[in-house]
């Protein structure tokens, strides 16, 4: 930290460690909680860490013992767990590690002061340059895994946004056998020459086939691996659309109700001290996994897949075996229910498929049919209803049998830009690349969003977004660095196991940091401009609605009256004294465009929320269908109540 | 200098952006070509209907439409 109040310089580069509530305005609280535990300690004689086992929280056991309890951080202990059972709490407690975990309190130290070095300079450079430039205060900020994120972002939108598509061909075709149409594939998959894709037409429309051959293969499928943080958050995010940070709360408050292990783990692994049997002992207790546990109880051995990656804190993520003891919402119960049958899954057997090719020659030219089918469900049995693959049937043929073309057309296709990020695969990217840690990449892409560098779930990067992230690959490349950033992150890991020191990474980073802040110092007055041009820009589009239903050409926006400083919804083209549309809007509490359309008249809802009331979905269209049902049901309403 | 279509400031013609987007649909037109014979301006057509089309690439061929009609 450093004094409160006066946060409108930088470079910063002298701090020390002190309460929130000495830094912060709105962390009071904070103060209440260090006093009750000093009060505490002070009457105690044995200290022991019980904070999660990972970075942060060994850090926060650490700075309440050392500055709290009267630096009793020397001589405490420290328990170590991966769930908050009591049995393993009670094991933890018996017998706890003689020591506090020095390293991993140094290295989540280090990333602390790292990441605030970074976070609190650049993030000033850029806020005070853009308010120096035009009075207004607006928060934009950037940081050592912020800014090399949003350069992804960034580099994959100027692709999508340049792209020009390239013309293919396919060939789309049907055969009929024993009276069924099956869609078939032509031998070669695309035409980059239309007048090829013609030929083939041509040459097979409405013939005769004779069936070639007939491959048959059987494939074993593994069970998946069982689930680490990363996993688990791709896996939500693609069955029930949960964004990373919405898995990670939900998987923290089932941890914190003794429902899951430890989440926030690399770990893929399942050691065998968690006790697999009494887990599924405990499982089978609950009605919709008693046949599924009991099943794999009565195997004998149980031996789990396991994947590559590993966490020397933690293991992979498991249901504890407790059921839940109030009810769960309907999100965690959806989380709680994945991580239940994938631990159920990972000690299935194989699933065997098999898999047909039938080769199909029609004048010259080849076609082929392909089914699959399930031969043995194995671990998919455990896994269901998370299972992609759908069965693709085929009749019973034989070679030389002869099929009817039914259909061969030429479709005309394009090859497509690359897709956009959602915060699914950005977490991924991000893991790729090794930066951020798998506790901050969920929270730094919600930063993102809520800056406004980027916007919708298809990732797509804003005009602000854009400037943002030009001046800092001006004048601060290293900053948006992959490589840079990832060095720093594998230094940072090298204190864990105590090959690197702290003072040494600090020193680093504030010998990165010095020239690239005085050229952002030197450069203060273009980049005031160009971000106070961009939040200008951001501002405007913020209060766009969509397009205006009477001239076409303008847009609805959201306005403010210079008389009444009411505000209503007006036509940008009345300004050009081309459109006189507009619309009451309510006066009180925010309203904001919903980028939505009405289901009955398609004009674009917005979104409406008032202090101590649900949030509401606005239709401002006066005419729209649903107002009129609605007047109507409720006079119907009404004629009954006097009746 | 400013860029024909946005009016940023630019080297030539486009802006850093609108350059790349036009280097490329210049590049794409040979493959176009090989691939189903077509003219300058049915390319410039096609690419400003279809929706793969990406933004600035879309506003690049408008623009060079516009002004080869003029």
């Amino acid at each position: 930290m450093h004094e409160r109040g006066r946060r409108n310089y930088y470079p910063v580069f002298s701090f020390k460690w002190a309460p929130r509530y000495s830094a912060e305005r709105r962390a009071k609280e904070t103060r209440t909680w260090i006093e009750v535990f000093s009060k505490l300690a002070s009457n105690a004689n044995d200290f022991i860490s019980a904070c999660d086992y990972d970075l942060e929280g060994s850090l926060i056991g650490y700075c309440l013992l050392k500055y709290a309890c009267d630096n009793k951080h020397g001589t405490a202990k420290r328990m170590k767990f991966s769930t908050l059972t009591k049995t393993e709490l009670e094991k933890a407690y018996e017998k706890p590690l003689p020591n506090l975990d020095f390293a991993l309190i140094e290295a989540g130290r280090t990333r602390h002061e790292v990441d605030w070095l970074y976070g609190v300079n650049l993030s000033r450079a850029l806020t005070l340059a853009a308010k120096r430039w035009s009075g207004r205060y607006a928060t934009l900020s950037t940081g050592r895994v912020q800014g090399p994120t949003l350069k992804f972002l960034v580099g994959r939108e100027k692709e999508i946004r340049s792209y020009v598509p390239t013309p293919y061909w396919t060939i789309g075709a049907e055969v009929e056998i024993k009276g069924s149409a099956y869609e078939v594939e032509y031998e070669a998959k695309t035409f980059e020459k239309r007048v090829g894709a013609d030929t083939v037409v041509e040459a097979c429309r409405a013939k005769t086939g004779e069936i070639e051959t007939i491959q048959v293969r059987k494939l074993r499928q593994k069970p998946p691996v069982p689930f680490d943080l990363g996993k688990l958050q791709t896996e939500a995010y693609s069955f029930f659309g949960y964004t990373p940070r919405r898995t990670s709360n939900i998987a923290q408050r089932l941890y914190l109700e003794a429902l899951i292990s430890y989440p926030r783990t690399s770990s893929q692994k399942l050691p065998p001290i968690i006790n697999y049997a009494a887990i599924l002992k405990a499982l089978s207790k609950e009605a919709s996994y008693k046949k599924l546990a009991s099943e794999l109880l009565r195997k004998g051995e149980l031996k789990p897949v396991e994947g590559k990656k590993d966490d020397p804190a933690h293991p992979a993520i498991y249901p504890t075996g407790n059921l839940p003891e109030k009810e769960l919402s309907q999100q965690e119960k959806r989380i709680w229910d994945l991580i239940v049958r994938r631990f159920m899954a990972v000690f299935g057997e194989p699933a065997i498929r098999q898999s047909m090719k039938v080769c199909i020659g029609v004048s010259g030219h080849r076609f082929y049919l392909r089914g699959r089918r399930i031969l043995k469900e194995g671990w998919t049995r455990f896994y269901k209803p998370y299972i992609r693959a759908a069965e693709a049937l085929l009749p019973t043929v034989r070679e030389g049998e002869k099929v009817q073309m039914k259909r061969v057309v030429r479709e005309d296709k394009f090859i497509k830009p690359p897709p956009r990020y959602n915060p699914s695969s950005l977490l991924q990217k991000m893991e790729e690349e090794g930066i951020g840690t798998k506790a901050t990449r969920a929270d730094i892409i919600e930063t993102l969003y809520g800056r406004g560098y980027v916007a919708e779930e298809r990732i797509a990067v804003t005009d602000l977004g854009f400037d943002i992230a030009d001046i800092l690959s001006k004048h601060c490349p290293t900053v948006t660095s992959v490589k840079f950033t990832r060095e720093l992150e594998e230094k940072m890991e090298r204190i864990l196991t105590n090959s690197e020191e702290r003072e040494n990474v600090l020193v680093e980073a504030v010998n990165q940091l010095k020239p690239v802040l005085e050229e952002l110092k030197q450069k203060e007055q273009n980049i005031g401009q160009v971000l106070s041009t961009a939040i200008k820009r951001a501002r405007i589009q913020e209060r766009i609605i969509g397009n205006c239903p009477s001239c076409k050409t303008g847009k609805l926006m959201i306005l403010y009256s210079r008389k009444t400083r009411k505000r209503f919804i007006g036509c940008t083209n009345y300004f050009k004294d081309l459109c006189t549309t507009s619309f009451p809007l309510p006066q009180r509490g925010t309203v904001k465009p919903a980028q939505k359309n009405c289901r009955a008249c398609e004009w674009p809802l917005l979104f409406v929320r008032l202090k101590g009331k649900r949030p509401w979905m606005l239709c401002f269209n006066p005419n729209c269908p649903l107002k009129e049902e609605r007047r109507k049901r409720d006079e119907m309403q009404s004629l009954r109540e006097e009746s | 200098m400013k860029c024909k279509v946005c009016e940023k400031k630019a080297e030539n013609e486009y802006c850093e952006l609108h350059e790349k987007a036009h280097r490329n649909i210049v590049k794409k037109y040979d493959v176009w070509k090989k691939a189903s014979d077509i003219s300058w301006k049915q390319y410039l057509s096609e690419l400003v209907n279809n929706p793969y089309t990406g933004v600035w690439a879309r506003e690049v061929a408008e623009h060079l439409m516009k002004s080869e009609e003029k």
